[in-house]
């Protein structure tokens, strides 16, 4: 069996393997003999579509050792990767942390979220890494980042999630955030001002590289990936269903305490 | 008299194994949790073993010093002082290891707070029961075989005897000291041994598991989880038991040696009035069983409530306020009769009462304010919190501060027990707060032992995989048994403080020139230059055992890391989670450090007093006792209060504060957590018992190094 995954954070790669999702995930995270610890987001797609990517070199190569352990990585491209691939292409995504446990979300038709606060704060994954804030729901964002062409910068297609926003009243009682909103919170509260009071301030990038603080723990409704005028949207589980679901992907997450 | 003691402590064990049995015939759940269970029983047992092999060989060397030196009735008091010890202490671990699993399962199988909180402190109680029956049982049996039979506590015999190498002593004061002895070295192994085991494993299971390789608190793929339970039960089970058996012996012993001395410096106190004096600390600690039994009692057939921490404070309270009441009617029951002024008794009959109930309200009070500093629900323990926003340093400078500051008021309370306690019956009375403090210790050690058996139960619920729900049981009682093991530490310094004061003033007493059959204390005098510079050594001996002792968590913590990083490394298939990891060598590192390491800490309370008695005296060791107590007992508040409040306010942050798990506060909070550690459950508890067997050890060596030091030949 042959699969395909598009790995979107902490690089942006697209890699064939025979493991499978769980597996693999705890593969990347973990690596082999090299003792890494790593967080990893990915998502399967089907593949085999258009010319884009070499296929062919994939079935020729990912194959079992002579021993007969299976391959766990063929990377078929790096960087570049999600402005090839059509939204229905993708499966279900999986979110892997630090010490290899996996997390699959899979697809729901995209609904706005219930939380809907007049304003969002939105991790982006790929293709570039910002933590910005944004007068516009996630939907209307993917489209004003994609097809805006009025503004000077867009990309082809782009993967993120919003964030839980925090009561910034209660400074102490903050639940398990992590180090999220752990300094300048002023700033924070500023950027979120502006994307509120000024209408043609529609994003406010409020950090532009935020990979080492994100965490499972700040992710709100779910995770987006956007491409042309589609979306889709993963939805993250709550609590409650995280507990029935898998515990110990959220122990692992720092969810649970 | 003496036979209701032997019964009451018999009763106290018969009680210990319906209990035994009563968890051991419940249901141990899936073969998962069975194994599981099985790893962690067969680690402690090993470890237990070959500690026991090691003490063994001690303990049969001491025990033929002491037949030689002293008597041949000291050495089997000691032996007898010894078994006892590590029966209870046994015991105690075996059950804990058996309860931990049916705890688990009882979660599992019933989803009810209660019943599971009921069956963890039908397991805990075993230990308690084990420590009051065992402590007693011995105790009476060295009064009624060497006191009564023997005729030691014959008036004629309550006086200087001088044996065949010219040392006088008085023979019941050796025979009661050196079965304290003999719990004292068994508690001094025990905590020192089981506190660098468990504290190695911790450090090692978090240190790699936790913060490297980032999987949670005892997930079955770190090599050291397992080690890291078995260090529960040999330090906070085995090792708590002796320790407060120990305790709880040297209160009652220092009463009845304060007693034989009282007669020997007074001969116009009648010898009736001095046999009751002897034996009323037994009769007192025998009614203060029979409370605590009803606590526990109460606690196992009553409907328990979903609030555990308030379901193990009624079980404590009933067990104080029944020790309260009975210990009076026996005060003046025993003493009405007596002509009192003469023994300076300020409140007749009801004066060792009125001392024993200053020891219980101080000790409830030392408990209170040790749960002040320690628990996240006060701000001590929140500023430290707090402080981890701001990095690592802060954590640990504001874990400092608290841990300091928490010093001054158990002091100023067991200053005032002390002053109190003096006024109204002399140093008896010293005494009688000691035995107080301890008269409940069956259910106190109990809930004590909960803690860890919780603590286990959560960690095979984890390895199990059960389900959430079963795991936030175990967690919550987990919880609980944080906070009631920071109150019992508050206890057992207190109670360590009054019972080594007491064997103090005995050791004052336990001198004698040549054929002199009665006398007075020795007087120190501080500007004395011995008498100085003992105290200065004295003060600086617990700094040394304490680094010992954290030198020897660091290098076996060091070792555990170092295995625990090859395992991952060699094997990669242990953090997917598709091979198993090797738990038995991680077991061995922690056994084999705690074993090597123990050593030299446990010979220098034993040979301090010895080395400086030959060299410089009976004054220099007295300085010397009166240092290292008072600079123990800040140093153990300190460790103690500071370890837990870094701890409790790393779950503090956990608990969803300054950003929660995996936050920067976090970081630093864990930082704070792993420092405190070895403070708050190695050194801490090993201090309380560096007092009691220094004090011990000069008492019952008194009588020699006084005769024969170099300081007085040279002098000669």
């Amino acid at each position: 069996m042959l699969y395909y995954y598009v790995v979107f954070s902490p690089i942006e790669a697209l890699i064939a393997s025979q493991l499978e999702p769980r597996m693999f995930g705890s593969y990347m995270a973990r690596g082999s003999k090299k003792g890494s610890a790593e967080r990893l987001m990915f998502a399967e797609i089907k593949g085999g579509f258009a010319d884009h990517f070499d296929w062919d070199y994939a079935k020729r190569k990912c194959v079992s050792r002579p021993d007969g352990t299976l391959k766990h990585s063929l990377y078929l491209s790096i960087y570049r990767v999600i402005e090839h691939i059509p939204l229905e292409q993708y499966k279900d995504i999986y979110l892997v942390t630090k010490d290899g446990s996996t997390l699959g979300l899979s697809q729901e038709p995209y609904r706005r979220p219930d939380n809907w606060a007049g304003y969002g704060l939105y991790k982006e994954h790929c293709p570039v890494h910002p933590f910005i804030a944004s007068s516009l729901e996630p939907k209307a964002l993917a489209d004003y980042i994609i097809n805006d062409t009025e503004k000077k910068i867009t990309v082809p297609a782009i993967i993120f999630n919003d964030v839980r926003r925090i009561d910034f009243e209660e400074k102490e009682k903050t639940g398990n955030i992590g180090s999220m909103f752990d300094r300048d919170l002023d700033h924070l509260i500023d950027c979120i001002h502006a994307v509120q009071n000024h209408e043609d301030k529609i994003t406010k990038t409020i950090d532009r590289s935020f990979d080492s603080k994100f965490t499972y723990q700040i992710v709100d409704n779910g995770f987006y990936i956007a491409r042309g005028k589609g979306i889709l949207f993963y939805p993250m589980p709550s609590g409650e269903a995280l507990k029935e679901l898998d515990y110990d992907w959220g122990k692992s997450a720092n969810i649970f305490s | 008299m003496i036979g209701f003691v032997i019964i009451v402590a018999i009763g106290a064990v018969v009680f210990a194994s319906i209990n035994f049995y009563g968890v051991k015939r419940k249901d141990a759940g899936t073969d998962e949790m069975q194994q599981i269970a099985s790893a962690i029983q067969e680690g402690s047992k090993a470890f237990l073993v070959l500690e026991y092999s090691i003490i063994i060989k001690v303990a049969i060397i001491i025990a033929i010093i002491l037949g030689v030196v002293v008597s041949l009735p000291s050495a089997l008091a000691f032996i007898l002082g010894a078994t006892m010890s590590a029966t209870a202490g046994w015991i105690g671990m075996n059950i804990a290891t058996i309860s931990n699993v049916r705890v688990s399962n009882e979660a599992r199988q019933t989803k009810s707070l209660g019943q599971t909180l009921r069956v963890a402190f039908r397991g805990g109680s075993v230990m308690g029961l084990c420590v009051g029956g065992f402590a007693l049982l011995g105790l009476a049996i060295v009064y009624l075989v060497f006191g009564l039979l023997f005729e030691q506590v014959a008036p004629e015999n309550l006086l200087f005897h001088t044996n065949w190498l010219g040392i006088s002593d008085i023979p019941f004061t050796m025979t009661v000291s050196s079965y304290a002895l003999g719990c004292s070295i068994i508690a001094m192994f025990n905590r020192v041994g089981g506190g660098i085991f468990t504290k190695a494993a911790d450090m090692g299971a978090d240190l790699v598991g936790k913060t490297e390789a980032g999987i949670p608190e005892d997930d079955p793929r770190n090599p050291a989880t397992i080690a890291d339970n078995v260090g529960d039960n040999v330090g906070d089970v085995a090792g708590l038991g002796s320790d407060l058996l120990e305790s709880y012996v040297g209160a009652l012993v220092s009463a009845m040696i304060l007693a034989s001395y009282i007669y020997f410096s007074n001969g116009d106190i009648p010898a009736s009035l001095v046999a009751k004096l002897i034996y009323v600390p037994l009769l007192i600690a025998a009614v203060g069983i029979i409370s605590s039994m009803l606590g526990i009692l109460f606690l196992l057939v009553k409907k328990v409530s979903s609030d555990p921490h308030k379901e193990l404070n009624a079980a404590t309270f009933m067990g104080a306020g029944l020790t309260i009441i009975s210990s009076g009617i026996v005060s003046h029951l025993v003493f009405r009769s007596e002509e009192l002024t003469t023994i300076h008794f300020a409140l007749g009959s009801l004066s060792p009462w009125v001392c024993a109930v200053l020891g219980i309200v101080s000790g409830i009070v030392i408990g209170r304010i040790a749960e002040y500093y320690t628990s996240y629900d006060y701000k001590p323990t929140q500023k430290i919190a707090a402080a981890s926003l701001e990095g690592a340093a802060l954590t640990i400078t504001e874990g400092m501060s608290v841990g300091m500051v928490s010093v001054i008021a158990p002091v100023l309370v067991l200053g005032f027990a002390i002053i109190a306690a003096n006024a109204v019956a002399g140093l008896y009375g010293v005494a009688m707060a000691a035995i107080g403090m301890l008269s409940f210790v069956t259910v106190t050690v109990s809930v004590d032992t909960f803690g860890p058996i919780a603590d286990n139960a959560g960690g095979i619920s984890e390895m199990a995989k059960l389900h959430p729900d079963v795991r936030g049981i175990t967690d919550k009682l987990d919880a609980v048994g944080n906070t009631t093991a920071a109150i019992g530490k508050g206890f057992a310094i207190g109670s360590a403080t009054l019972a080594a004061l007491s064997l103090f003033s005995s050791y004052l007493y336990a001198q004698a020139g040549e054929n002199v059959v009665h006398g007075s204390a020795m007087m120190l005098n501080m500007v004395n230059p011995l008498t100085l510079v003992g105290a200065l050594v004295g003060a600086a001996i617990p700094y040394l055992f304490s680094g010992l002792l954290i030198e020897a968590v660091a290098n076996a913590a060091r070792k555990m890391v170092q295995e625990v990083r090859r395992q991952f490394k060699a094997d990669p298939g242990i953090i997917l989670g598709t091979s198993l990891p090797d738990y038995k060598t991680c077991i061995s590192i922690s056994s084999a450090g705690a074993l090597s390491e123990m050593r030299v800490p446990a010979l220098i309370s034993v040979a301090t007093p010895l080395v400086c008695g030959f060299i410089f005296g009976a004054e220099f060791v007295g300085g010397l006792l009166i240092g290292t107590t008072l600079s123990s007992v800040m140093l153990a508040l300190y460790t103690a209060n500071a370890g837990g409040a870094w701890d409790n306010g790393k779950k503090y942050v956990e608990d969803g504060h300054y950003g929660g798990k995996g936050s920067n506060a976090h970081k630093a909070a864990v930082v704070g957590d792993t420092v405190g550690d070895p403070l708050k459950d190695t050194v801490g508890p090993s201090l309380d018992i560096l007092i009691k067997i220094m004090a011990i050890v000069s008492l019952i060596a008194v009588s020699i190094f006084s005769k024969y030091n170099l300081f007085s030949l040279l002098m000669k």
